[in-house]
């Protein structure tokens, strides 16, 4: 994003240079967790509190592993605004008797984690003694697709979404909205009415391509499916409108109020949430859940990364300088991870690695550039599956067992959420381009498992945690240089 | 992807035996043709090894060896000579007396098999060196390649010639630990870096100090040129044998010599380069402490040599090539041997 307001970076610079002054003797971490709904912010977010919380076997990450954590817990946050992480909740939900993922987050929450460990080096040790804060934000996914209107004039948001919703397979599910929007008159007075009306049918349009889960780069504005107590207030009532180009609304008329409104939601909603929460990051993982979109079809692959580009683009990377890290706070590592790494047997693994890889392109070229540190890696967070090799007419299979959600299905199997699989999902392409191209369609089918089992009595101690693949590696590149 | 592409499939897993085994309903699963992309894109070729492995030492081939053929035929020479000499020995024993030709005999096999004896064991300290060798490649492709094979073969390398080894238990046991979990290549070298090099590393370090420090203390207090040199090639042979023994390297006295030519080769090849690395300190060094005594200089640029040699050890010695941790340089070991008054009491 252009920050076009000196006020903005004025803002951000402030922040920064508080941030530096408090760091020296309680040096903290933001860690953004960054994903769309369904890449599983919520329980990496879980799983890595878990982990630090229970010392949980990390054998990549430097300072769990060397034994220099001395002390792990849970602080109030720093924004009392914000509601606390129901980190308790989510893992009653994995634990508890049903087993099952934590509902998908509906609203905004924030953690501080506090590591207690033996510093290293002198200064670490006489300014603040070897302590660390870790604060993480969770979020709704929707919300972030706001990032990208933050530059975005109400015109060409517009135009952009009745492009896409005039393409399939979104335009079978506008039918109802178009047919409204030919009736609409952008250059005629304003009607509320009008204007409730289709703000109505837009949303339905969003809820039903969401329900679809296909096409996340067109989800935006995030709070129309998400509304809390925003419901009905005239932020949330507008709706794209096909409007000339080259000409400027007439004042009174319909466009004319929508674009306020447009505005007002990127000035009141969208423009705080990136202020608040994500301008001032220090690290970044960003979670994409490749295998989802494969198993729906190439236009979802092409669809995700065209949904990440354009949000990746808001943030502020680039590697810190000693001096100029202390006015303008930037993203100085991003970890891009392929999350749910555990409904593939590892053979495969570099090859969604490379099919991620693809899919960020854009973003970490930018990054690299702009100097921060990349890093990819397939990733799962809670692993709920193990690997086989499952032999069958001659033909060695590398295979996942678990216990496959109630209503999954492979083939003509399907499954009833209580008896284990041993599940094949198909070869992941060579090439990773290959994934894009649609010559891949129906040869892969990713099951979605039960979280692990842990006994109960087991789930608080020290060993008893959730089995991980490669957080503790992600956790090693995000938060492992602290440890001084 | 040339061939069939595999479906997708599903096996039920029975839940009452423990193992799993495979459904009784086996998903069909038809091999299809399916149309292959037409342009098959070339994997990348590779950029090279980030880690870059040893360079083998090279050597200049000749069309033919006079020299070597001439040591050969001499020792040939010398064999003949010897067997004829020793069998004459046995010979006029027994001609002497029966009883004292049996002792001649049973002597001669004590040595024959003392001989072989130390036969096998510098074979094993070569093939030992060999294998630190091979190791080190391995590592620096899996490092570089991610090449699972060459990682598993380097991690069951490492637990054979560190078994039973009381300083590395420790790390055997750790590593064995995250045996199961699903680990990339380059980071499994990390581990095995972090879990066993490490404490290995140290024992090098603190071999090279020692030797370093007693050769300049040797220099500078041994009265007579020729001895001092004789004395401070006997320390460097001894370091280089007590690094590589650090490393699970046991080299005999050919095992050790090959160290050694291994060793110069080396210091040809990096020599140049650490050498300006390290010019201005050395110039230092030796400014500082020859203004004061020239034996004392002279002992400093010894120990600083040892030191460099012992560098060259490790390098060569360390299964792994130095992936995070930073590499052991002159410097680290400047103070220690500048510094005489501080002995370490091990000696």
């Amino acid at each position: 994003m252009k920050f076009s307001g000196i006020f903005d970076e004025t803002r951000i610079a402030f922040g920064s240079m508080a941030d530096a002054a408090s760091g020296i003797v309680s040096p903290k971490v933001r860690l953004g967790v960054t994903g769309l709904s369904r890449a599983g912010k919520t329980v990496f977010i879980t799983a890595l509190v878990h982990n630090l919380l229970h010392g949980g076997r990390l054998p990549l990450f430097n300072a769990s592993a060397e034994g220099r954590i001395t002390r792990t817990y849970l602080e109030p946050q720093p924004n009392d605004a914000l509601p606390r992480f129901a980190y308790e909740d989510h893992i009653e939900a994995l634990t508890g008797k049903d087993r099952r993922w934590p509902e998908s987050t509906r609203r905004m929450s924030q953690l501080r984690l506090t590591i207690e460990y033996n510093a290293e080096s002198l200064i670490s040790r006489t300014t603040h003694g070897g302590r660390l804060h870790i604060d993480i934000i969770d979020y709704p996914g929707e919300w972030l697709l706001d990032l990208p209107l933050l530059d975005q004039t109400y015109e060409a948001w517009s135009a952009d979404v009745l492009s896409a919703s005039r393409k399939p397979p979104r335009s079978h599910h506008a039918n109802e909205w178009h047919t409204h929007l030919q009736t609409l008159k952008p250059l005629d007075d304003a009607d509320e009415a009008d204007a409730r009306m289709a703000a109505h049918l837009f949303t339905g349009f969003l809820a039903t391509i969401r329900e679809a889960s296909v096409q996340p780069s067109t989800l935006a504005p995030g709070r129309f499916l998400m509304a809390g107590d925003l419901e009905g207030s005239p932020l949330l009532t507008f709706a794209p409108l096909d409007v000339p180009t080259g000409e400027r609304a007439p004042a009174g008329s319909l466009w004319a109020m929508m674009e306020r409104r447009y505005q007002s939601y990127v000035d009141r909603i969208a423009r705080p949430f990136f202020y608040d929460h994500f301008a001032r990051l220090d690290r970044q993982i960003v979670l994409v859940d490749v295998l989802n979109a494969l198993n729906t079809g190439p236009e979802a692959v092409a669809d995700l990364k065209a949904a990440l580009t354009k949000v990746l683009g808001c943030f502020r990377l680039g590697g810190a300088g000693r001096l100029t890290g202390l006015f303008a706070r930037k993203i100085d590592r991003i970890l891009f991870a392929a999350t749910k790494a555990d409904l593939l047997h590892h053979d495969s693994h570099d090859r969604l690695e490379n099919i991620m890889a693809e899919i960020v392109a854009d973003a970490s070229g930018r990054a690299e550039i702009a100097g921060a540190r990349i890093d990819a890696a397939a990733l799962a967070a809670i692993r709920a599956t193990r690997e086989a090799i499952v032999s069958q007419n001659g033909e060695d299979l590398p295979c996942i067992i678990g216990i496959p959600k109630a209503g999954e299905a492979i083939g003509k199997d399907k499954f009833d959420g209580i008896a284990e699989a041993a599940i094949f999902p198909g070869d992941l392409p060579d090439d990773a381009t290959a994934a894009f191209d649609g010559s891949f369609t129906g040869a892969l089918k990713f099951a979605r498992f039960r979280p692990p089992e842990t006994a109960p009595a087991k789930a608080l101690q020290a060993h008893g945690c959730f089995p991980q693949i490669r957080l503790d590696r992600a956790l090693e590149f995000l938060i492992g240089d602290q440890f001084a | 992807m040339t061939g069939n592409r595999r479906k997708p499939a599903a096996f039920r897993i029975d839940p009452a035996p423990a193992r799993p085994k495979a459904a009784k309903t086996p998903a069909k699963r038809k091999p299809r043709a399916l149309t292959v992309p037409e342009i098959q894109i070339e994997p990348e070729p590779d950029d090279g090894p980030l880690v870059p492995a040893r360079q083998p030492a090279t050597g200049v081939a000749r069309a033919i060896r006079w020299a070597s053929l001439l040591t050969s035929s001499l020792a040939a020479l010398f064999t003949l000579w010897a067997g004829l000499a020793v069998t004459g020995l046995i010979e006029n024993l027994f001609e002497r007396s029966e009883l004292l030709g049996w002792i001649g005999t049973g002597v001669l096999a004590v040595a024959a098999f003392a001989l072989l004896a130390i036969t096998i064991r510098e074979l094993a300290g070569l093939f030992r060196l060999r294998k630190l060798e091979t190791i080190q490649r391995d590592a620096a492709r899996a490092v570089s390649g991610d090449d699972r094979s060459a990682a598993a073969s380097v991690l069951a390398a490492l637990r054979g010639i560190y078994a039973g080894r009381a300083d590395t238990a420790w790390g055997l046991a750790r590593l064995k630990d995250s045996l199961e979990d699903i680990i990339d290549p380059a980071d499994r070298m990390r581990l095995i870096e972090r879990d066993l090099m490490a404490g290995l590393d140290e024992t090098a370090g603190r071999i090279i100090a020692r030797s370093a420090r007693r050769v300049a203390l040797i220099t500078a207090v041994t009265p007579v040129a020729a001895l001092d040199i004789l004395l401070v090639a006997q320390q460097n042979l001894k370091m280089l044998r007590a690094i590589a023994a650090a490393y699970g390297g046991r080299p005999g006295a050919f095992g050790t010599f090959r160290l050694a030519r291994m060793v110069i080769g080396h210091l040809a090849v990096t020599g140049g380069l650490a050498l300006s690395d390290n010019l201005i300190q050395q110039v230092i060094g030796k400014g500082l402490i020859g203004r004061l005594s020239s034996r004392f200089g002279e002992g400093a640029v010894n120990g600083i040599l040892t030191a460099r040699i012992g560098l060259a050890a490790l390098d060569l010695c360390r299964p792994l090539p130095f992936i995070t941790g930073a590499k052991p340089a002159l410097g680290d070991f400047l103070r220690e041997i500048v510094s005489f008054d501080k002995g370490d009491g091990k000696g």
